[in-house]
């Protein structure tokens, strides 16, 4: 059976499955028919990846429906499968069978659809109208989950306006590109040329925003929180790598080397998403809001990769610039594991305490060992922190950057350092604040009593986020299975030899095999010869004081020092109010808030003129029907006088 | 495998390991001649360490596993580093390699876990001190990274033993790329080791201390782990900044042959800028190793510029 039947039967069923979910009154069947589907697109598109092959049809510039894989769409069909596939089976356990819960699992799998059909299309039609459903669908799910509330109503039109405003910019270049017969690479675009900067351009603000890079990124913080956890994961680990993907195709392989200033620009992208991303979301209180940040973050590490891809390119270091690629698309496939991992996490404890306020969770690694062991392993993972994927994919990173440093231009050499300096900076934010995350949320004693046993997690719950976990552990033991393939994608065609872990030439290597086992082993020894407690358990010491979790450090408490540091950039506000009766305090209430600076200086002004405009515009609308008539009229008369005079031919 | 690679094998063990201790009792003891007083000798951090061995560990109330792991991870990451960390150019890979950026993030492994038991003990004073060197990492990151690519950019390799060997002899450092780099490595090391005038070890005032902050709930062998702990760490710093920063000499022999004696000569600066500088304001710290940061990048600049 060829790779391409397997992806058309594996859709086939995935569809069925949705389908059956719209007449069958119960999950758990159409689900696992679901899940199945989905792993069998994993498994062709991982198949294709790995052969190198292709199937079905090629890119076509004409505006007939075409659909094929080649190697970059079975990499992003695994990458989907990896985190479908477990998020199905989350799923089972997650929603109940009540009608809002079914009509959002049969949205889920058109969602996974349109995210194949984006993957898969082969020509500007098919592309764009999977482009435009991959952005509704999750709008009519947040919709429907949360029907009543019109904060919740206010982020999806936030989401919906932005990236509709930005994600014009996608038609745009996929437009244009259409026009010029360059989809496809089938027409080499002159570099520098007017045409192929004003679709890199537009490409960069199309899928930009999307993708949630910064300064396009307000809906992202807003919209993904609020999904329901296997959604967000799903928003979260895949919808924004699509975003990647076209970038990836569009800039790398489809319209040819680019001036070195549009690199200069991603590289610029990228460092502001990953530093800004994770500065507020170390301030950030609601766990998903939290992470929706570091999405942004991670967003802006791959395109650190992306823009050293095309830097090292222009200075014609192909090797370094395959592995630029390479790196960025690993660490794609990273975030994708561990970002579902811990979005499904924080649905998990979600359903278990009720609420996602971090500074009133706690102590949930005693109580929900599974899922909380693997939210560790996934914070650990976002960290950077090896030897799990997401400290092999930010190396690969680093690496690239300091071989920009090296062979590039004078100008690329230093945007190579600056940037290395922000991503190394970026890396010790993301620690510092994951540390913050399982300290308030995982360890600890519990600050809330029990919620009842039925809210624990079910098994299917406990075994996706598990399946998650152990992905992080092996891909970041043998990270060269995966990265050696793709830094071969490249459309320069460098093949690179394949190895388990990972070494480049000339410079260092990761031998990441050894590092867990030594690092197993010492941790091993040295726990063998601490030996075993004899003391009797004892409170902390509090200066003899109760213990209280009123009096437990909150996440504002331990990132006060940052903040204050930071102030002058962050500009915090806040506010202490004392009430008193007769000079005695009563009460002391404190309000801190930060101000996202893209809002307050970049969006808020856009929107005061666009309010202004459209309050001057509203004076013509009287709603009756002779001014209608009489504006018509007007028109007609203006257009004919403009014509007679020549204005118009 | 050369006879140098086995005796520099065998010196990074013993010395990383067995001998780390001194570091710190040197420091200690010549600040004690600095101040005018006899103070004990520099085997003191041995004596300490025999007493908390023979002591028993502590359970604290609400804790999770990570209490517990915390300190055998950070051993188990400084073991890493000192076996990561070459003495010379010719050291043994010992499996795991020399790479550069591997160091970063495997001492970033241990901070999360320290960081991660003062969460687990909620105790005030311990997260205190743990916010406290979270913020300053992420500035030290930094410098550190920066300074160790101006190194890197020569050879090309961040293999630290390559480096050794590409910056090695007198003629590199006609240009400024390695004195620049060595100046931002200067400040990255104070704030590693934990010394005045960022931190101050001798402290036991919990509202001035960084590191010893998550200290304060250990006790018995977990503590023993955590003061030798900070020796290696020590070690790993300054022999870092002997055999890459530092010049050094193109022979393996000179190189071996140098490395305790200047180390003894970096213990006697430490400890008289110790004595010297007072301790600064935790919140100037940042802006310290932002200068460090950009003096790395002006290391990098440099190389480009000369080329």
């Amino acid at each position: 059976m060829s790779f391409g039947a397997l992806v058309g039967i594996s859709i086939a069923v995935l569809g069925l499955g949705g389908i059956s979910g719209f007449y069958l009154p119960f999950l758990r069947l159409p689900l696992s028919i679901q899940a199945l589907g989905s792993f069998g697109i994993g498994v062709a598109g991982l198949a294709i990846f790995a052969t190198g092959s292709s199937t079905g049809a090629s890119f076509t510039n004409a505006f007939h429906p075409r659909f094929g894989v080649d190697p970059l769409s079975g990499l992003f069909l695994a990458m989907l499968s990896i985190v479908a596939t477990p998020v199905l089976i989350f799923s089972k356990g997650y929603y109940d069978s009540s009608i809002r819960s079914r009509a959002i699992v049969v949205m889920n799998c058109a969602f996974i659809l349109a995210l194949i059909m984006v993957i898969c299309a082969r020509d500007p039609v098919s592309l764009l109208g999977g482009w435009e459903l991959m952005t509704v669908i999750p709008a009519a799910m947040i919709l429907v989950a949360h029907d009543r509330e019109a904060k919740a109503r206010r982020s999806v039109w936030v989401y919906l306006g932005v990236t509709h405003i930005g994600g014009a910019g996608t038609w745009i270049a996929i437009l244009l590109m259409a026009h010029a017969g360059a989809i496809g690479g089938h027409v080499v675009m002159q570099s520098g040329s007017a045409l192929q900067i004003a679709v890199a351009l537009a490409a960069l603000v199309g899928l930009g925003t999307k993708a949630g890079l910064m300064p396009f990124h307000i809906w992202l913080p807003r919209a993904h929180p609020i999904a329901p956890a296997p959604v967000s994961a799903l928003m979260s680990g895949v919808m924004i790598k699509i975003s990647i993907y076209l970038l990836i195709r569009i800039l790398i392989d489809w319209i040819g080397p680019l001036p070195t200033w549009i690199g200069i620009l991603v590289l610029a992208l990228g460092a502001l998403s990953s530093v800004a991303g994770v500065t507020y979301a170390i301030f950030e209180h609601e766990l998903k809001r939290l992470l929706a940040m570091h999405s942004i973050e991670n967003i802006g590490i791959i395109t650190l990769g992306i823009g050293a891809c095309l830097l090292l390119r222009s200075n014609s270091e192909m090797l370094w610039a395959s592995f630029a690629l390479g790196a960025a698309l690993f660490h794609s496939m990273n975030h994708a594991i561990f970002k579902s991992l811990l979005f499904m996490g924080a649905g998990t404890f979600e359903r278990y305490i009720g609420a996602l306020n971090i500074d009133h969770l706690g102590g949930l690694l005693r109580r929900l060992p599974i899922a909380g062991g693997c939210f560790l392993v996934g914070s650990m993972a976002i960290a950077g922190l090896p030897p799990l994927n997401g400290f092999a994919s930010e190396w690969l990173t680093i690496q690239s950057l300091v071989h920009l440093s090296r062979f590039g231009s004078f100008i690329d050499s230093i945007s190579g350092a600056i940037a290395l300096a922000l991503l190394a900076t970026t890396a010790a934010l993301a620690v510092f604040c994951f540390v913050k995350v399982i300290g308030l949320v995982l360890l600890g004693s519990a600050r809330t009593h029990d919620p009842p046993a039925s809210r624990l997690p079910s098994r299917s719950m406990d075994i996706s986020v598990g399946f998650l976990a152990l992905c992080c552990v092996i891909l970041g033991a043998i990270p060269g299975v995966v990265f050696t393939r793709m830094a071969s994608i490249a459309p320069w065609n460098l093949e690179v030899r394949s190895r388990l872990e990972l070494h480049l030439p000339t410079t260092g290597s990761l031998p990441t095999l050894w590092i867990v086992g030594v690092l197993a082993c010492l941790t091993a020894i040295f726990l063998l010869l601490r030996g075993h407690s004899s003391a009797e358990l004892a409170p902390t010491w509090i200066c003899g004081q109760d213990q209280s979790p009123r009096l437990r450090w909150t996440s504002a408490g331990f990132s006060k020092p940052l903040k204050m540091t930071l102030e002058t950039i962050l500009r915090p506000t806040r506010e202490i109010a004392f009430s008193e009766r007769g000079s005695i305090t009563q009460k002391v209430a404190y309000s801190g808030h930060l101000p996202h600076h893209f809002e307050t200086h970049i969006y808020a002004p856009i929107h005061r003129l666009m309010l202004a405009v459209a309050n001057t515009m509203r004076r013509m609308q009287s709603g009756s029907l002779s001014t209608y008539v009489f504006y018509l009229i007007g028109l007609v008369l203006a257009a004919l006088l403009a014509v007679h005079v020549g204005l118009v031919r | 495998m050369s006879s140098y690679s086995v005796i520099s094998g065998i010196i990074q063990l013993v010395g990383g390991i067995l001998l780390c201790p001194l570091l710190p009792g040197l420091i200690q003891k010549v600040k004690a001649i600095l101040q005018g007083r006899q103070g004990p000798d520099i085997f003191q951090p041995y004596r300490e360490l025999r007493r908390l061995w023979g002591k028993s560990t502590v359970k604290v109330e609400g804790t999770t596993f990570i209490y517990q792991l915390a300190p055998s991870i950070a051993c188990a990451v400084m073991v890493m580093a000192v076996l990561i960390v070459p003495i010379s150019n010719v050291s043994p890979s010992w499996g795991i390699g020399h790479d550069a950026f591997l160091l970063v993030g495997i001492i970033a492994l241990g901070r999360f876990f320290m960081i991660g038991a003062a969460w687990d003990t909620q105790n005030g004073f311990g997260l205190m001190g743990a916010s406290r060197d979270g913020t300053i990492s992420i500035f030290a990151e930094a410098a550190l990274v920066l300074s160790l690519t101006a190194c890197a950019l020569e050879s090309g390799s961040s293999d630290l033993r390559v480096i050794i060997q590409s910056s090695a002899g007198g003629g590199d450092w006609a240009s400024p790329v390695l004195p620049l780099a060595l100046m931002a490595f200067c400040l990255v090391a104070l704030a590693e080791v934990g010394r005045q005038p960022i931190d101050n070890p001798d402290t036991h005032l919990e509202l001035t201390m960084i590191h010893e902050g998550p200290l304060l709930e250990y006790a018995g062998r977990d503590l023993a782990y955590l003061q030798w702990n900070a020796s290696a760490r020590h070690w790993v710093v300054l022999t870092l900044m002997v055999e890459v920063f530092l010049p050094h000499a193109k022979s393996t022999l000179l190189q071996l042959v140098a490395l305790p004696v200047e180390l003894i000569i970096l213990c006697i600066v430490i400890a008289t800028i110790e004595t010297v500088i007072v301790k600064m304001r935790v919140l100037v710290v940042p802006r310290l190793l932002g200068i460090g940061t950009l003096t790395a990048l002006m290391a990098i600049v440099a190389w480009k510029m000369a080329l």
